[in-house]
């Protein structure tokens, strides 16, 4: 290879600006759209498998006619006593509409620490300390004093602050009065943002459940290993329920988040397919000034192979600069800017999204495996043009 | 390989280290930018991994680790626990077919409404009016 060559190729590129500005522009757009979808996607499934081993090993709910009903309390004696059974959670947690904010809240009880903390990392300790720990501002609930904690971005959205009182009616047209006494971390927006949480009476009243009622049953069991086990005998025990493993939990977010991004990524397709193209004919139709400068330089003796070479390095150089830019803006886009615009597409609907900034999760690979996607056909389609131009005669070349 | 043409060598000697050095700097960017991303990542993953004990503490007092970015459809908050039993599901993961995967936005407005007919309402009041 000589690299004069590589100097006439950028001298080349500077003497077609605005062909090569409509490549690389094309080709950035392309990328970028690209990119942002697969950083935005491995990122919000990292996120979501992150958190799959503290969950419980079963759960279990009660189904009639196909749609989740209340389970009873009773029924959390009846699983306790199944021999794989270690610890049964009953747990009252549910979704309450807000006009205020057009959009629903999540109402969770807080359990007590001891029966709560089963999964934790074995280095903490269940005490009111660790459950302190998630209170970025204020402190947390004390049961019994009608005292709420919530995300930091619902308090945000809300407008209030710990200390205030909020009086939330529930379906049932009753009002209730209860103190805002902390809220989430920050850092926990992405799991909280639309949280409130308060104690089983309060939550129980909030969602219209009676005191023997709870939503569902939480286990964790002496051997994960036998959840397919324990969840058939729990279904012979109760008879209508639906039992999710805890490897089930983890299948649903990861083709969940899959699917989404094929579909936006499917939307997207025709805008995609057009800057493609646009880069596409760039890179393959010869323009009048540049046949002339391969017959000039056919007629004064370059070889094939340096034809083949100059015109390489001048598609390389275009597609590598705009690749690296459409990386770079994807990257910004997602994880300093916060995907705005794309988010919404990718995240659900909600009007309390998450400020949280995302995670990165992509891997070398993918990073490679988009510019390889991106640069390898461009390359290799300016090579067979300039192969077809470099093997004609100058003279026809120049007449063409 | 043959030298380049001579009018093409003498136009851009004066230039040829300056292009030379624009495309390497062209044909490296993609790595280079790959190595910012990677660096910048680790930071940003270091991060996160100091909040695991925080998230893990949070995780155990939630319902479910589904992330709450669908807080508006019932059936997408907590997708693990609700498919197949959520309303507009067909399947486990299935597709959302209203609004994350679909061109039209829910009916929030109608929703309100309806929910103004129950006298469902939040009133709050500020702890700094409180004596």
């Amino acid at each position: 290879m000589n690299v004069h060559l590589l100097a006439f190729a950028v001298g080349a590129i500077g003497r077609r600006k605005a062909r090569a500005l409509a490549f690389a522009v094309g080709l950035t757009a392309a990328v970028t759209l690209l990119a942002a979808v697969v950083f935005l996607t491995e990122s919000l499934r990292a996120e979501s498998e992150r958190s799959h081993r503290v969950e419980p090993d079963l759960v279990v709910q009660r189904m009639t006619g196909g749609r989740p009903r209340t389970v009873e309390l009773a029924d959390e004696q009846l699983i306790a006593s199944i021999p794989a059974v270690r610890s049964v959670t009953a747990r009252v947690w549910g979704y309450l509409f807000l006009p205020a904010i057009e959009g629903n809240i999540t109402v969770v009880a807080a359990a007590p620490n001891d029966a709560l903390l089963h999964r934790t990392p074995s280095s903490i300790e269940p005490s009111p300390s660790t459950a302190h720990a998630v209170i970025a501002e204020g402190r947390h609930l004390r049961a019994g004093e009608h005292e709420v904690v919530m995300g930091a971005e619902l308090a945000r959205t809300l407008g209030v602050q710990p200390g205030d009182e909020l009086r939330i009616a529930d379906a049932q047209r009753t009002s209730h009065t209860l103190k805002l006494v902390g809220t989430f971390h920050s850092v926990l927006d992405t799991f909280t943002a639309d949280v409130v949480m308060c104690d089983a009476t309060d939550a129980r009243a909030l969602l219209g459940l009676s005191p023997g009622q709870a939503t569902d049953l939480a286990l964790t069991l002496s051997n994960e290993n036998e959840s397919s086990v324990v969840a058939r005998e729990i279904a012979s025990r109760m008879g209508s329920t639906r039992v999710i493993e805890r490897h089930s939990l983890a299948r649903v977010r990861h083709l969940a988040f899959g699917r989404r991004a094929g579909l936006v990524l499917a939307m997207s397709l025709p805008a995609l397919l057009t800057l493609l193209v646009l880069a596409w004919d760039r890179a393959t139709g010869f323009s009048a000034s540049e046949r002339k400068e391969l017959a000039i330089a056919r007629a004064v003796g370059w070889s094939t192979s340096d034809v083949l070479w100059a015109k390489l390095w001048e598609t390389l150089i275009v597609a590598c600069a705009a690749t690296a830019a459409g990386l770079a803006f994807a990257y910004l886009w997602v994880f300093v800017f916060g995907a705005a615009g794309l988010r919404q597409a990718l995240m659900g609907w909600s009007v309390v999204y998450p400020r949280t900034p995302l995670t990165p999760a992509v891997t070398l690979a993918q990073v490679l495996g988009i510019t390889s996607a991106i640069v390898g056909p461009f390359a290799m389609v300016s090579v067979g043009a300039a192969w077809r131009a470099a093997t004609r005669d100058p003279v026809d070349l120049l007449r063409a | 390989m043959r030298p380049l043409p001579s009018s093409v060598a003498i136009a851009s000697r004066s230039r040829q280290p300056l292009r030379i050095g624009m495309a390497g700097a062209a044909l490296a960017s993609p790595w280079l930018v790959a190595l910012a991303m990677a660096l910048h990542a680790h930071a940003r993953r270091a991060d996160r991994a100091r909040q695991e004990t925080t998230i893990a503490v949070a995780l155990s007092q939630l319902p479910s680790a589904d992330l709450a970015i669908s807080a508006t459809s019932r059936w997408l908050r907590a997708p693990s626990l609700e498919e197949p039993g959520a309303a507009f599901a067909d399947g486990p993961a299935s597709r959302d077919s209203d609004p994350a995967g679909g061109a039209i936005a829910p009916p929030t407005e109608a929703w309100a409404h309806e929910a103004s007919g129950l006298s469902v309402t939040i009133a709050i009041t500020k702890a700094a009016f409180q004596p």
